[in-house]
């Protein structure tokens, strides 16, 4: 981790930078209520993985695959809200 | 052979392919490419830096690991040793001295093969890169046991489970400015291992040729 405050929020929105191709100015528009599997055309199936495994590399976290459904990457929100309970932040 | 021309095509091993970039003589490297379909994802990058670090004067090999690339043998029979010996196998196909090693993702598991200083493309866990198959193959529908048409023997599937990273102060990493893992430099570029679509960075690969040649050389 680096020294500096980067939130959960930024570190999410770098890789779905990174993971689905989205470019800065879209990224940086994400926030709580942005929808996510669904509604942004980019994450389907087949990029769900890619995003899953980089928030456990990146983000330190293990996640289960009973854990993965359509709430949890519902809205940025909720994916934000999970990665936090899974940190215990 | 000069610099500017096609890379040459050897084999080691047991049939198993291995280009060769650049002059024979002078600084040579050994060339790991990522894993499973990020190998796949990366050919236009890796194939850049290579060419790249030839126009350069330093030579590259860059073997196919067996039951990958242009590979004769099939995955499912491989074990972590056929994988982590075919790397002294290839470094004495070369024929010349190997002065280090240029490792993406996947790859840097096995650069402890090579003797000499390590520079390191955004490593990653064999765990990391098992989840990902098996992910995929969840996502697609497919069959979990050969996830995305990869077949995986115990073995090999059992070593990549416990295969982890280690930096120490033979190993250069070079990660993405997105990616906060620890790093020696970050860069800013596209994570093409992480895109479907076959993308290339000529930026990112000039900046990469650029740093590995400094690394090398210093």
């Amino acid at each position: 981790m680096t020294g500096t405050a980067v939130t959960v929020e930024d570190q999410l929105r770098a890789i779905l930078r990174d993971v689905l191709g989205v470019d800065a100015a879209r990224a940086a528009a994400i926030d709580d209520d942005t929808p996510l599997f669904g509604a942004m055309p980019e994450l389907d199936s087949m990029a769900v993985a890619g995003l899953l495994t980089e928030i456990e590399d990146r983000l330190h976290i293990l996640i289960d695959d009973d854990e993965v459904d359509g709430e949890m990457l519902e809205s940025f929100g909720s994916l934000a809200a999970f990665v936090r309970a899974k940190r215990g932040a | 052979m000069t610099a500017g021309a096609g890379p040459r095509v050897h084999t080691y091993g047991d049939g198993e392919a291995m280009l060769g970039f650049g002059p024979a003589t002078g600084l040579q490297l050994l060339v790991l490419q990522p894993l499973f379909e990020e190998m796949n994802r990366t050919r236009a990058l890796v194939s850049a830096i290579c060419r790249g670090l030839a126009q350069r004067g330093i030579g590259c090999w860059l073997p196919d690991l067996p039951g990958t690339g242009e590979s004769p043998q099939p995955l499912d029979t491989l074990s972590w040793r056929d994988w982590s010996d075919a790397v002294p196998t290839a470094i004495a196909a070369t024929g010349v001295p190997i002065s280090g090693s240029v490792a993406f993702r996947g790859g840097a598991l096995l650069d402890g093969g090579v003797a000499g200083r390590h520079w390191r493309l955004a490593p990653t866990g064999g765990r990391s890169l098992l989840s990902d198959l098996r992910r995929s193959a969840l996502a697609s529908g497919s069959d979990p046991a050969t996830p995305a048409g990869y077949v995986l023997s115990a073995d090999l599937a059992g070593a990549l489970a416990a295969a982890d990273i280690v930096a120490d102060d033979r190993t250069r990493t070079v990660r993405l400015v997105s990616d906060d893992r620890p790093a020696d430099l970050r860069v800013d570029g596209i994570p093409v291992w992480r895109r479907p679509e076959p993308q290339q960075d000529e930026a990112l690969a000039a900046l990469l040729v650029d740093d590995i040649v400094a690394w090398s050389t210093a």
